[in-house]
């Protein structure tokens, strides 16, 4: 763990994963890039409004037989709602994601196959099919813009409010689901699987008011 | 933070809350219009006028007017009662009123939700309910290639069947909805069913939603929404689509009963006709005169093996548009126990305006169960008469131990297979009246010309 000073509060600021390169002061909500043990000031994060999720940044949880635990979190919003991606740290180790929208839960990984053909963005439509070996075929879904409005915790990219991308979902073979991110400087594939809530053990969640 | 497990049950903590419900003025007509789970609803619906409004746009765009007369329905399940449905809580959020666009069949769904749990949809027809869940999975569709193959969908390896296909729209809304609400833009339907499931998929331009819906009995919601309205305790009227058939039921865990009991009875016969010895014991032959009272004969004696056993008794002589008669005991040598009978053997033919008919035969068969074994003869008296000439002919008697029986077999079948058969009825007539509301039924009408 790398345990840096807010260069704009003071205030500690923990880096879990070393992937991690941009993050949320949490006492004073500037958004920092972390170059190597540096840390800069890009701006700051204003107060998210009407955030209902069940999840938060501590709260831990069981899949595949390893702990694990929410460290980051970016939400975005497209023309027709929002959802959450977790940062999140398997095992103390290796990092992936838990989406979240409208009760479902996925956890997906990075695919890092270098040199995997995508096609561009502008051709991707619903009902295309891409190879992302060696996953498998998948099944573009539906495919849009989106962007970030908040965010907070730490993250492996750089996650200030407004950044946009390009967001495609996609269903594969043996109940797989993939998303497709075409973003500025880099297309990221993430692969997983839609999980029961129940099945998380979740430790540490967010308490919700009447419920 | 090594703590117990977290169920949404709990309470307590120190973080978070919910955002609070936030209430504004409607774009159309200035009542009061309230959100209750901001952050979640894209579109709310004002109680007053029943306008649909954008919740995310600025200004709450309306998205859609409904008239003055469709403001009549009203949902047996208020927004904000909240009940326990598979052991979860769910809160009423949202009511919509549907309808077939092509029959103008209408039904209603409630909007369900759970801040932990997502979505679900609790829909009613006629007093029949649904719990709906959104799935992510995509369930295999056939489509029919050979001639009178169903149309299925397969999830989980089960196996459902096209039920319904049309199109729907929304007819009335009201509360919030985690999508952008449209009157009259009617979407793509289709149900496959595999009672008490049931699947189905909504398709517009952009995207197609699965769910797989379960039917819940009307008591249940009445006591997980604790409500009493008086149309819950109704009964349901006709059979949903996929209602269970608790007759089918039956008849599945019958079925295996049934053929078990089939193939004991069956081998239980086949061990007792090969073990019956059949062996013929006495062969009299009497010649009489017809049209004559006989004199009374007495048999030989024969001696009926086994400690106990049948005993069969077999008259044959040439009756033709006549009758004989024989009346007789079977007597005990030793014991002079006494087995009384009577018998007549008779056979008419002829014509009439239908053809040739014949009535009885020209033997007659006579069966003593549980006769002991030892020696015995037997007593007859013979009348004979209507015959046209009174040649002399011969009575045939052949007296046989240990025969075969079939009676008590077929009884038995025949018993063992009343219910059953009632069980196999009523199932199919459900399953006919299940799909009677369909247009893929398996069980085509003959009064149907198409």
């Amino acid at each position: 763990m790398i345990k840096l000073a807010c260069p704009s509060c003071g205030a500690e600021v923990k880096f879990q994963s070393k992937a991690s390169v941009f993050a949320v002061c949490s006492f004073c909500k500037s958004t920092l890039v972390r170059q190597d043990m540096n840390l800069d000031v890009l701006g700051k994060m204003s107060d998210l409004q009407d955030d209902l999720t069940p999840l938060q940044l501590g709260t831990q949880g069981q899949y595949d037989g390893r702990q694990f635990e929410l460290i980051g979190r970016l939400k975005i919003a497209y023309s027709d709602g929002y959802w959450n991606e977790w940062y999140t740290l398997f095992g103390g180790e290796e990092t992936g994601w838990l989406a979240e929208a409208q009760g479902f839960y996925a956890v997906c990984f990075q695919l890092e196959t270098p040199g995997l053909y995508l096609p561009p963005a502008k051709r991707i439509k619903p009902g295309l099919t891409i190879d992302l070996e060696p996953a498998g075929t998948f099944l573009v879904e539906d495919a849009r813009d989106v962007f970030c409005i908040y965010s907070e915790g730490e993250l492996p990219i750089n996650a200030a409010q407004g950044r946009e991308s390009f967001s495609v979902d996609l269903a594969g073979p043996k109940d797989q689901m993939a998303t497709v991110e075409y973003a500025e400087n880099s297309d990221r594939i993430y692969i997983g699987s839609y999980q029961d809530f129940d099945t998380f053990n979740f430790r540490n969640l967010r308490t919700i008011d009447g419920w | 933070m090594a703590g117990k497990s977290q169920t949404p049950d709990s309470t307590g903590g120190p973080s978070g809350a919910k955002p609070s419900a936030k209430t504004f003025s409607c774009t159309n007509c200035g009542a009061s219009v309230t959100i209750r789970y901001p952050g979640q609803a894209m579109s709310v619906a004002c109680e007053s006028c029943h306008s649909v409004l954008d919740v995310t746009h600025r200004n709450y765009q309306i998205l859609s007017k409904y008239g003055a007369e469709t403001s009549g329905y009203s949902p047996l399940l208020a927004l904000g009662a909240r009940g326990k449905l598979f052991g979860r809580p769910w809160e009423v959020i949202g009511y919509m009123v549907r309808e077939d666009v092509a029959s103008g069949f209408s039904w209603d769904e409630y909007l369900l939700f759970n801040p932990y749990y997502g979505y679900r949809w609790l829909t009613h027809t006629k007093g029949h309910f649904n719990f709906v869940t959104p799935i992510k999975k995509k369930p295999q569709t056939s489509q029919s290639y050979k001639f009178n193959s169903p149309e299925c969908a397969i999830l989980d390896d089960l196996n459902y069947r096209l039920y319904y296909r049309g199109q729907a729209s929304v007819l009335f809304v009201l509360g919030e909805f985690y999508w952008r609400v449209k009157a009259n833009s009617a979407v793509a339907m289709e149900d496959y069913i595999c009672p008490p499931k049931m699947l189905s998929s909504e398709a517009d331009e952009k995207e197609i939603n699965w769910s797989v819906s379960e039917y819940v009995e009307p008591a249940v919601i009445r006591e997980a929404f604790k409500s009493d309205d008086p149309s819950l305790k109704r009964l349901p009227l006709g059979i949903a689509p996929n209602q269970p058939n608790k007759a089918a039921s039956a008849w599945k865990t019958m079925k295996w009963l049934w053929m078990m009991f089939l193939v004991i009875c069956t081998g239980i016969e086949i061990v007792h006709v090969a073990g019956s010895a059949s062996k013929e014991l006495l062969d009299f032959n009497y010649t009489y005169v017809p049209n004559t009272k006989s004199a009374d004969i007495t048999t030989p004696v024969f001696t009926a093996f086994k400690e106990k056993a049948n005993l069969s008794l077999s008259f044959k002589t040439q009756v033709d548009n006549s009758w004989y008669y024989v009346s007789g005991e079977l007597v005990n040598n030793k014991t002079g126990e006494t087995y009384p009978f009577e018998r007549s053997i008779e056979y008419y033919h002829g014509y009439d305006s239908d053809g040739s008919w014949s009535e009885g035969s020209l033997e007659s068969q006579l069966l003593f169960s549980g006769i002991p074994g030892g020696q015995y003869y037997l007593n007859l008296d013979m009348e004979s008469g209507s015959f046209k000439d009174s040649n002399p002919r011969t009575l045939l008697l052949t007296v046989r131990r240990d025969v075969p029986t079939y009676v008590n077999y077929f009884l038995s079948l025949f018993f063992l297979s009343v219910l059953p058969c009632m069980y196999w009825w009523s199932s199919r007539s459900f399953e006919v009246a299940r799909w009677s509301d369909s247009d893929y039924t398996p069980y085509p009408s003959s009064s149907d010309s198409d």
